[in-house]
């Protein structure tokens, strides 16, 4: 039991130096928050961190997401921008800090909702927005210690295992759907049903490569299996545009036809890759055939947090020992 | 009584030489109507379509020349691609066009211009009201966010976000951070349609190709309805199909089939230029 | 108010044309100008084509850069007589006719890969050189006498079109427009797509400015030949100017 707990241990500390990296190397003075409604009720908040996705309606406001701490006086000034409604909600994609560092800050301006399908205990009236992820976005989050702690206000408050949590809310089922061993083993997207709009958190993006967080628990295989998640829930209104539209984790309002290109590239390069390791090759070796090299212009980058060779690297050891939970 | 009609008549023609000379619309052209695409020019290349590894004449990078090379058509019957539409700037490549101007009717300001290609019905509006393009975040689409402005008589028309696309339809990518200039230029009943695209992705220059098209007298375009079906068994998940590098049987195609040395059929600002005729003397055939 | 009663008609035009020119005259020129000469086509340009530009070839590529096979003419529609032509091209004839410039006539020397140097022989005369094949084209604003015989460059009619202008109003922009007819008989295409001595070469000159300080100079020629062709074969030729004068290389004309 103590060796399982310090493998988990040490692997949350890995995967929680995933988000300390890319805080790290944020300029939080200089940064603003830009919103842009995607439709009537759906907002898309774009900072330093991970996207916001901001619904909002009659009863109130739920949140995807929070960013970084020193984001969050932006990020509400931004929120009260659109809306003076209470925030109910925040639900979380994963537990890297981009995506839940403010999570406690944005959880104390809010209030408690109690009854209905979420019913939480009376004494929580009043104590500030419910935190609802995947119960492994808890598990890495409650387990950081040292400097990379997270304050328990942060943590969620509402978890859920197996395939999926239900809401609904201002006029809408909203669906958490947990997509295992992808970018992390806490992934969720959230798929508004109404408003036709997912927040898909880091399993998509059109920034860079994927980022697949092996300490923790992400996989290969995972991201794939999550974007032909995506890909199945998503209706077009024609030719690839419109219909279901989707906010990244990172980078623009995406449609059907970027998630398209994104798993092109993430397939194609999986399949060299992995005809690669099938051959023997070295990483070094692997690296030298640049199985990237048509998608570099697009999502590579030789500086930054997720570099191009450390995707490779990732991908390398993802696909040469794949988890036995994967996809 | 005479005189002071004499005098209002003198006023009203003041009032009609004013209107006539207060039009914002004159001295620009119409586009209105339906417009026929003439295939001299590059018929094997827009109505068959290119040949697999050809890519002579485009301004492609390395990058670019390896994402064409792992083209594999099968994609085509694959259900999410099949109504996958061509992307504004390689529209024009294919079928007639239909264009009007959209006119505010109260102040008879030209508020926008409008085209719909045949190919997949698709639809583009050029804002002529100087409105700010979308913010870099905003959702790309395959015909993008155009505005519109004259130069003299011509219409010039900038778009920005636009999707992932293709310059030639043989696996050569466009990339989504690519501008595009367009200029439409009409002569009595000729209409030519100019492309720039500058994409410092993909391109090592900016790449510009145009299309010359006829007013049609009559006529109309069709409708282009499209359904996704499954036409083939293919898998379902985590399949996507291309060729790995150095496994594409297929990109001598173009060389061997047109006596063309396979270098210059790979592409490459070079090819562009006349001075590259003479390398290509000196370049071995396939 | 009698001379109103009388002249009603008169009166009102005079007001009409009085309150125009109040429109159309700006106060510092209210004064009277003397009759200015009609200005030069040189002049009157609207556009500045001179300067030297080279071929972008990105269209028709391997109908361009290399001479395709006999046979290869895809999207030329051309009448039987045409079709026959085409069939028996045979280079080799063309050489010992002394006719290796038959691809570089007017009707087809535009789209022939090169670099182009276009200034005024005078007043009223653009000439175009070309490096390869060495013409010269000389487009003629005004009267122009009928030649005495057909030539590869036929005789060129040249005239500008403003954009804007009349009313008052600036010219904001122009295109030329060159129409040309005697010909000889020649090759649309370099492996042996004819044109007849009949034919209407009707082009027109645009200049387009990019956003990157790039300027293109899109030469769209229109070929008007019912003897060769059901449908007049259009091109666009684009070029795109040169800062300098370099990479000039003049070449003969060439049957292959």
């Amino acid at each position: 039991m103590k060796k399982h707990f310090l493998a988990a241990l040490l692997a949350a500390l890995g995967s929680v130096g995933f988000s300390v990296a890319s805080q790290a190397q944020q300029d939080f003075a200089a940064g603003e928050i830009r919103s842009l409604q995607v439709r009537d009720n759906v907002y898309m908040l774009v900072g330093a961190g991970g996207n916001i996705t901001m619904q909002v309606k009659d009863e109130g406001i739920l949140l995807v997401d929070t960013q970084f701490a020193p984001l969050s006086e932006k990020i509400v000034a931004a929120i009260r921008k659109i809306s003076d409604k209470p925030i109910h909600y925040i639900v979380n994609t994963h537990h890297h800090g981009d995506h839940t560092g403010g999570n406690a800050n944005l959880r104390a301006v809010g209030t408690t909702v109690s009854g209905g399908n979420m019913a939480g205990a009376i004494r929580d009236s009043g104590v500030g927005a419910a935190i609802v992820a995947h119960e492994n976005v808890l598990l890495r989050l409650s387990s950081a210690t040292g400097p990379q702690a997270v304050p328990s206000g942060g943590w969620p408050t509402s978890t859920f295992f197996g395939k999926k949590k239900e809401l609904y809310y201002n006029d809408e089922g909203i669906e958490i759907i947990h997509v295992p061993a992808a970018h992390t083993d806490g992934d969720s997207i959230v798929f508004f049903r109404q408003s036709d709009v997912i927040s898909a958190g880091d399993v998509f993006g059109t920034t860079s490569y994927p980022v697949i967080d092996i300490p923790g628990g992400g996989s290969y295989a995972g991201i794939v299996s999550a974007l032909e998640r995506l890909v199945d829930i998503i209706i077009p209104v024609y030719g690839q545009d419109g219909g279901t539209l989707v906010i990244p984790g990172h980078g623009r309002l995406s449609n059907l036809g970027d998630v398209l290109n994104y798993r092109e590239m993430v397939i194609v390069v999986r399949d060299r890759m992995q005809g690669m390791i099938d051959a023997g090759m070295t990483l070094e070796q692997v690296k030298a055939a640049k199985p990237t090299q048509d998608y570099d212009p697009v999502y590579g980058s030789t500086t930054g947090f997720w570099t191009t060779d450390r995707f490779i690297e990732a991908a390398y050891r993802s696909l040469s020992n794949p988890p036995e939970d994967a996809p | 009584m005479r005189a002071f009609r004499a005098l209002q008549s003198g006023g009203r023609l003041v009032f009609v030489a004013a209107a006539l000379l207060s039009g914002q619309a004159f001295g620009q052209s119409t586009f209105a109507g339906v417009w026929n695409a003439g295939y001299f020019e590059d018929w094997p290349d827009r109505f068959p379509g290119p040949e697999l590894g050809d890519y002579a004449g485009l301004p492609l990078n390395a990058s670019d020349r390896a994402r064409a090379s792992s083209w594999n058509a099968t994609i085509l019957s694959l259900p999410d691609y099949q109504c996958r539409v061509h992307p504004s700037d390689y529209a024009n490549s294919f079928a007639d066009i239909r264009m009007w101007h959209e006119i505010d009717t109260k102040t008879q300001q030209l508020v926008a211009i409008h085209l719909q290609h045949f190919a997949w019905s698709t639809q583009r509006t050029f804002w002529m009201d100087s409105r700010p393009h979308p913010p870099e975040f905003a959702e790309h689409t395959s015909m993008g966010f155009s505005t519109g402005e004259w130069v003299g008589n011509n219409l010039k028309v900038t778009t920005t976000h636009l999707k992932e696309g293709w310059l030639r339809r043989n696996g050569v990518a466009r990339s989504d951070a690519a501008t595009v200039t367009e200029h439409f230029v009409r002569h009595g009943n000729h209409l030519t349609w100019n492309v720039f695209v500058q994409d410092a992705k993909y391109l090592e220059e900016p790449f510009f190709r145009n299309r010359d098209y006829t007013l049609a007298e009559t006529g109309a375009i069709g409708a282009y309805p499209c359904e996704s079906v499954v036409e083939v068994l293919l898998p379902e998940e985590g399949y996507f199909p291309h060729y790995l590098p150095g496994e594409n049987p297929f990109l001598i195609e173009y060389a061997r089939n047109h006596k063309i040395p396979s270098e210059a059929a790979m592409g490459g600002a070079a090819t562009m230029y006349p001075e590259y005729k003479k390398k290509l003397a000196a370049l071995p055939q396939p | 108010m009698k001379t109103v009663r009388r002249y009603p008609l008169v009166v009102a035009a005079v007001v009409a044309t009085t309150a125009l020119s109040a429109l159309l005259v700006s106060p510092s020129s209210a004064q009277p100008r003397p009759a200015q000469p009609p200005r030069s086509a040189r002049e009157s340009a609207p556009i500045d084509l001179t300067g030297q530009w080279v071929s972008i070839v990105t269209e028709d590529w391997r109908f361009r850069m290399v001479t395709p096979p006999q046979g290869d003419y895809p999207g030329a529609a051309m009448t039987p007589a045409g079709a026959a032509i085409a069939a028996a091209w045979d280079p080799a004839k063309d050489e010992a006719a002394g006719n290796e410039c038959k691809a570089y006539g007017a009707a087809a020397i535009m789209r022939v890969p090169g670099r182009v140097r276009i200034s005024w022989r005078d007043d009223s005369t653009l000439e175009i050189q070309t490096d390869a094949g060495r013409q010269v084209r000389t487009l003629h604003f005004g009267n122009v006498a009928v030649a005495a015989e057909a030539t590869w460059q036929g005789v060129s009619r040249a005239a500008w079109i403003p954009h804007g202008g009349g009313f008052g109003r600036p010219v904001t922009n122009g295109s030329l427009k060159v129409v040309t007819t005697q010909m000889r008989e020649g090759y649309l295409r370099k492996n042996g797509v004819p044109y007849s001595a009949s034919t209407v070469l009707t082009e027109y000159f645009d200049i387009l400015a990019e956003p990157d300080g790039s300027q293109w100079l899109v030469v769209k020629s229109i070929v008007e030949d019912p003897t060769y062709h059901t449908a007049p074969p259009i091109t666009s030729s684009n070029f795109r100017k040169q800062p300098d004068r370099s990479g000039w290389d003049p070449q003969p004309c060439l049957a292959r």
